[in-house]
């Protein structure tokens, strides 16, 4: 039983990052980033690297150091590869004619061709990622929870705690959620949106990385890992609601959970058909998905 | 020097020429009204003053900067710049944050940093000038009737730090009384060096009560009020 609500809650916390990164681009930015599971890849890819550097030329195979340095630079690297999205993607585009359409278009584009860049640089064998929280297990009773799936909790609330709290508090934040709510309001205060645009792509590409180490921890780093991290994180943000993070959290742990159990007691590969048989039945009843507070303001 | 100085601004949307080589001063502590009936240029004026036209040519100095110029894309990017320059908009309709609460709302008009810190005194002022609002904070702005998103807007307008408002038909779409009550309001502000720019289709609202009230007829500013209502009487006196 432990080990169900462990293996659910793990899912739903990587699913949760990939998919509140994914809600915050589309409500903020009006884009559909369909590169998300590149910006997903680009992390863990830079994570490997910095593991692989450490391990050359300084002989660090483990440690404190080397986690916190491998979840930082997953994160930046994702970061990163997020701006350069915007910067093909968003920029150029943003003030055009039906810039939904082509920015869907274009973040199609960009997964496709980066997919190929990352398979011609790494090639298309799986790149192992340090095991940040160590191997061992705790033991409860007679069930026992791996340290890495207590870790991957822990660190997915806190992050996402943080931002929810930066999102309501700060002035940065209250920047954001007005974009969110009426864009050319937001432009008559004096909020750049091609800036907040960037700095929402850098922090959904920012949860994306940290959700690729964590994902690195249970598979491999390779070139289409971010695949089905994008498929589940655009089900959930549609789940729960555009631009909600509460729902969308929620949408997570329901989708998580239903995965955990499906896997367990039936077989994985039913998993796809639970996951999207869930949320068109939570769309049924909710079309504005589980936290749905925006759908009827942003057009 | 003038806070405001136009000259031989022209702007429209597309192929339409909505302004026609405006020449136009604001200097500070002026209370204007800008007057004039539907679709003749108005919002266009002030549009134009931030950017956010189709295109526009001619020269708009804002406190000795330069701020106009021609361009005939990227509209609305400038606007930001503008706005944190000094220059605050209440626009027609609105475009308050319905998501958002009513303080935050207020909140996000002083988005310039300096203007940030002090947001909490500044809203105490706005609730001063918008009792109604006081029991409203924690609601969300979308729930609010429409005078009240009025005040919301307005107040997020004299939010900011800014030199110059610019509010955009105050009482459109409101019921005479809370109309008077809003423009009133705007009117006993304490401007200082700044100034304020009312775009207004009423003109007995303003008659009166601003230092200079100026006709705008078919994108031409008009000293005298009169020809900017052509035939039509103005609204009756209230």
């Amino acid at each position: 039983m432990i080990e169900l609500i462990a293996s659910g809650l793990v899912l739903a916390s990587m699913y949760g990052l990939v998919a509140v990164g994914i809600s915050l681009t589309w409500s903020s930015v009006g884009m559909l980033n369909l590169a998300q599971g590149f910006v997903f890849t680009a992390g863990g890819y830079v994570a490997f690297l910095f593991a692989q550097y450490m391990a050359k030329n300084f002989s660090i195979r483990d440690g404190v150091l080397l986690s916190l340095g491998v979840v930082l630079l997953g994160m930046i690297g994702s970061a990163i590869a997020g701006l350069v999205v915007g910067g093909l993607a968003f920029l150029p585009l943003h003030d055009r004619l039906n810039f939904p359409v082509r920015g869907l278009i274009a973040t199609l584009a960009i997964s496709i061709i980066g997919t190929q860049i990352f398979m011609l640089i790494f090639g298309p064998q799986s790149k192992p990622l340090p095991q940040i929280f160590g191997i061992k297990r705790f033991r409860i009773g007679e069930f026992s929870i791996a340290y890495g799936q207590v870790g991957t909790i822990v660190v997915a609330t806190v992050v996402l705690l943080v931002v929810t709290l930066w999102m309501r508090r700060s002035r940065r934040g209250l920047q954001m959620r007005a974009m969110m709510m009426n864009p050319l309001g937001a432009n008559m205060v004096g909020v750049s949106v091609r800036t907040t645009g960037m700095i929402a792509l850098a922090i959904s590409g920012a949860l994306a990385g940290l959700a690729s180490v964590l994902l690195g921890q249970i598979f491999f780093v390779s070139p289409t890992s971010g695949v089905q991290p994008l498929i589940v994180g655009l089900i959930i943000s549609l789940a729960g609601g555009l631009g909600s993070m509460p729902g969308t959290v929620l949408a997570a742990v329901l989708l998580g959970f239903a995965e955990a159990v499906t896997a367990r007691y039936t077989q994985q590969s039913f998993v796809p058909f639970v996951q999207f048989a869930l949320v068109i039945a939570i769309l049924t009843f909710r079309p504005r998905g589980l936290g749905g507070v925006l759908e009827d303001v942003r057009e | 020097m003038s806070l405001l100085e136009m000259r031989e601004v022209s702007s429209g949307y597309g192929t339409m020429r909505v302004i026609h080589g405006l020449n136009f001063t604001i200097d500070p502590g002026e209370r204007i009204g800008l007057v004039g009936l539907n679709g003749h240029g108005k919002t266009t004026l002030i549009s134009t003053i931030v950017g956010m036209t189709g295109w526009q040519d001619g020269s708009i100095e804002f406190m000795g900067q330069q701020i106009g110029g021609r361009r005939s894309h990227g509209v609305g990017r400038n606007t930001p710049k503008i706005v944190r320059s000094g220059i605050a908009i209440a626009p027609q309709g609105d475009a308050i944050f319905p998501g958002l609460t009513v303080e935050e709302n207020l909140a996000s008009g002083a988005y310039t940093e300096g203007a940030w810190k002090t947001r909490k005194q500044r809203r105490d002022a706005i609730l001063e000038v918008f009792p109604p609002l006081r029991t409203r904070l924690k609601q969300s702005a979308g729930t609010l009737s429409g005078g009240e998103r009025r005040m919301v807007s307005v107040g997020r307008a004299l939010m900011a730090d800014a030199k110059l408002y610019l509010v955009d038909e105050p009482s459109l779409g409101l019921a005479p009384k809370i109309s008077i009550g809003l423009v009133d309001a705007l009117c006993k502000i304490d401007l200082g060096d700044g100034a304020m720019l009312i775009a207004e289709q009423n003109l007995p609202l303003l008659s009166g009560r601003c230092d200079r009230i100026l006709g705008m007829h078919a994108g031409e500013l008009k000293e005298d009020v009169g020809e900017a209502f052509g035939d039509i009487p103005p609204a009756a006196e209230m």
